[in-house]
């Protein structure tokens, strides 16, 4: 089960793009346009089908010629890729990404070959199934916890510290005191929301946890020697 | 690989001076041509990496050019445009990077560095403070009878001078300059513990391209270097980092968080960088200072982290722990050998003993210096990746304590165990210790490429 590592289902999807030499706006440049204007951060509509861990969406050209001494080849046609790493089945996932994320699956999809929309569910999953590649290689942070599990873990380490630093050196009984109703208020919080949460929905619980996509560190450096 | 041409590189590259004064002078190219005569002046004063036959000389003289400084050189552009993109761009460009933002960034920094008008760097080592002021008078000789170039900054820094001998503390009370990595064909006393890990646990030098363009580094590969090959090969680039130091907070946050930690100041201090303040690895010692081990060179940089993956002993993000992680990741320490710098700093401003009165305002500092074949690949990488986040050490959005540009709510994470003397313990509401005042990247050319320079024979073809 190549797809599935533990509970996270890795899938991998390619879309053949529509061609049209008529069209204004080539499709693959209006998915281009489409994909400019989506948040890359925890505000992307893909993160508001909650059990998503990442999601990536590409536009593949063709191979590239690199000159001699490879030969020279080319795709049949241009490719939307669609990478993410999610919790449990990929029929549900599919059928939340229907009806949670229409606008934006239909804004995408829809200059692609064959895509029949996302109101009948049964045809767009049994579309992008028909699309479907093995994926073998998951992105490196999913480790088999749910992401509401590694929300919920981020926020107790984050109040865990916090905690800590507040009562440290305090005498056992004071402490236990303090834990105990610590403990009660952590039990008690309402479980972290995954996504940004839309405005005038549930507040994010402040906790000193900063979403590393707000992190300029984050952006990691890739080095193309390695 | 044979042993390198030690008198075509520049001394400061091969070894530290270990010298205790320091003046460095940045210049401004006013001409070209006159700017090459100027070098072309300077040449035979400049220090190379040649045996010290008789012993430290009086003094030693290095010096090195922003890429601004080869452009004003009248380098041919197809040389300039051959540089690495990060020292084409400069260290100012780099500051979301580098974290140099908020209070690190360029509008906050000393004058020469925020207009960037620093083309040269000259380095001036020496046993005397006397003869920063001669051979300074020297080199002003020199600068105004070529004309070729004017001083727009002087900046002295030195070792302190503590209780009657010269000491490699900082600011902050630690004894510094322990770990430098070896590298393949450099002369020097090899200490274990200072290149790479082997599997069998012994340590070789790294590969020469780590530190010189022009060799093979440890992927095998050529640092990415300019054209021509003459010009690159035995140089390297130095990151020139001016560090302020909060001493008065550094001092208060130590005295205040010491207090509410079962070890004690002092070990509270050791966990901070991973060294008790007389230089002992935590590593090695965690319970106490041990004079012993200091002095020993088998043992002060002979030490590993895999058997320490909680980081009771020394702290998962204990600064040495972050900027040299060995083999904390795992893979017989692979994952490190291509992210080491070679550190050639030293403190500036008074040294303040412990039990004086001390601002934050007061001129207290470091001059960080690291030699490296990338910038990118490698200070760039420690400083972005290791410095700045926390995540390769399971450290989330973690910064490192003493170096870290904080925000509000930043903290430091001591792991313990349920020894009493040896708890866990969270640093919280982390202030800035540290505050960036300016630098840049230089290229550090060989004595060849210097002669070339001067005689503006650099030829791309």
């Amino acid at each position: 089960m190549a797809n599935q590592s533990g509970d996270v289902y890795g899938l991998t999807i390619l879309s053949p793009i529509l061609q049209d030499l008529t069209a204004e706006t080539s499709h693959n440049c209006a998915i281009r346009m489409k994909l400019a204007s989506m948040p890359g951060d925890e505000s992307s509509p893909f993160a508001k089908v909650s059990s998503t861990h990442m999601a990536r969406l590409v536009v593949m050209d063709d191979v590239v010629y690199v000159g001699m001494p490879s030969c020279e080849e080319h795709l049949k046609s241009q490719y939307l890729v669609f990478e993410t790493n999610f919790d449990g089945e990929l029929d549900e996932y599919l059928t939340r990404m229907a009806r949670e994320i229409p606008a934006d699956v239909d804004a995408l999809w829809q200059h692609c070959w064959g895509y029949p929309g996302t109101k009948d569910v049964a045809a767009f999953i049994a579309y992008m199934k028909k699309c479907q590649i093995t994926t073998t290689f998951y992105f490196a942070d999913v480790n088999n916890h749910t992401v509401q599990e590694t929300l919920t873990a981020l926020q107790t380490q984050a109040a865990v510290a916090e905690f800590i630093e507040r009562n440290q050196g305090k005498a056992a009984a004071e402490l236990q005191i303090a834990f105990a109703h610590f403990l009660e208020k952590l039990r008690k919080a309402p479980p972290p929301v995954p996504g940004r949460p839309e405005k005038g929905g549930p507040p994010r619980i402040e906790t000193n946890m900063k979403w590393a996509t707000r992190n300029a560190a984050n952006t990691k450096q890739v080095t193309p020697n390695e | 690989m044979s042993k390198l041409d030690a008198t075509d590189i520049q001394g400061i590259v091969l070894r530290g001076y270990n010298l205790p004064f320091a003046r460095y002078l940045f210049l401004e190219i006013a001409d070209a041509q006159r700017g090459r005569e100027f070098i072309g002046k300077l040449l035979y004063r400049i220090t190379t990496g040649e045996h010290w036959d008789e012993g430290k000389p009086e003094w030693t003289l290095n010096i090195a050019f922003t890429h601004k400084g080869l452009v004003n050189l009248n380098l041919p552009d197809a040389s300039l445009l051959s540089f690495p993109v990060e020292f084409l761009q400069g260290m100012k460009a780099r500051g979301e990077i580098l974290s140099d933002t908020g209070e690190n960034a360029p509008e906050k920094w000393d004058s020469i560095w925020r207009e960037g008008r620093v083309d040269i760097w000259l380095a001036v080592n020496s046993k005397a403070k006397t003869t920063l002021d001669t051979l300074g008078a020297e080199l002003q000789r020199v600068v105004d009878e070529t004309g070729g170039a004017k001083v727009v900054g002087v900046q002295d820094a030195g070792s302190f001078w503590i209780d009657g001998a010269w000491s490699s503390k900082e600011h902050f009370g630690y004894t510094d300059g322990f770990g430098n990595p070896d590298y393949l064909g450099v002369e020097r006393d090899t200490q274990p513990g200072q290149g790479k890990l082997l599997a069998d646990g012994g340590w070789a030098p790294l590969a020469t391209g780590e530190l010189l363009l022009g060799y093979a580094d440890e992927a095998g590969e050529l640092p990415v270097a300019p054209i021509p090959h003459l010009l690159a090969s035995n140089g390297t680039f130095m990151v020139y980092r001016k560090l302020h130091q909060n001493v008065a907070t550094f001092r208060r946050y130590l005295e205040e968080k010491g207090k509410l930690y079962a070890g004690g100041k002092e070990k509270l201090a050791s966990k901070f960088l991973g060294r008790w303040r007389d230089g002992t690895p935590v590593e090695l010692s965690p319970d106490a200072p041990n004079a012993e081990i200091v002095k020993d060179k088998l043992r002060n940089v002979n030490f590993t982290f895999g058997n320490d993956s909680d980081g009771t002993r020394c702290p998962i993000g204990a600064h040495l722990r972050r900027t040299n992680p060995r083999d904390a990741f795992g893979f017989n320490g692979r994952l490190v050998n291509r992210r080491r710098i070679t550190r050639r700093g030293l403190p500036y401003g008074p040294y303040v003993p412990e039990d004086q009165p001390v601002e934050d305002s007061g001129e207290h500092g470091i001059i960080f210096m690291a030699l490296n074949a990338s910038l990118f690949r490698q200070f760039e990488f420690v400083q972005q990746q290791w410095v700045g986040y926390g995540n390769d050490a399971r450290l989330g959005n973690d910064k490192d304590l003493l170096l870290g540009n904080h925000e509000a709510r930043d903290k430091h994470m001591i792991q313990g165990t349920e020894d009493p003397m040896n708890p866990p313990f969270v640093c919280g509401g982390l202030p800035k210790f540290v505050e960036l005042r300016g630098g840049n990247y230089f290229f550090l050319p060989s004595m060849t490429a210097l002669r070339m320079i001067a005689a503006g024979t650099v030829d791309p073809r």
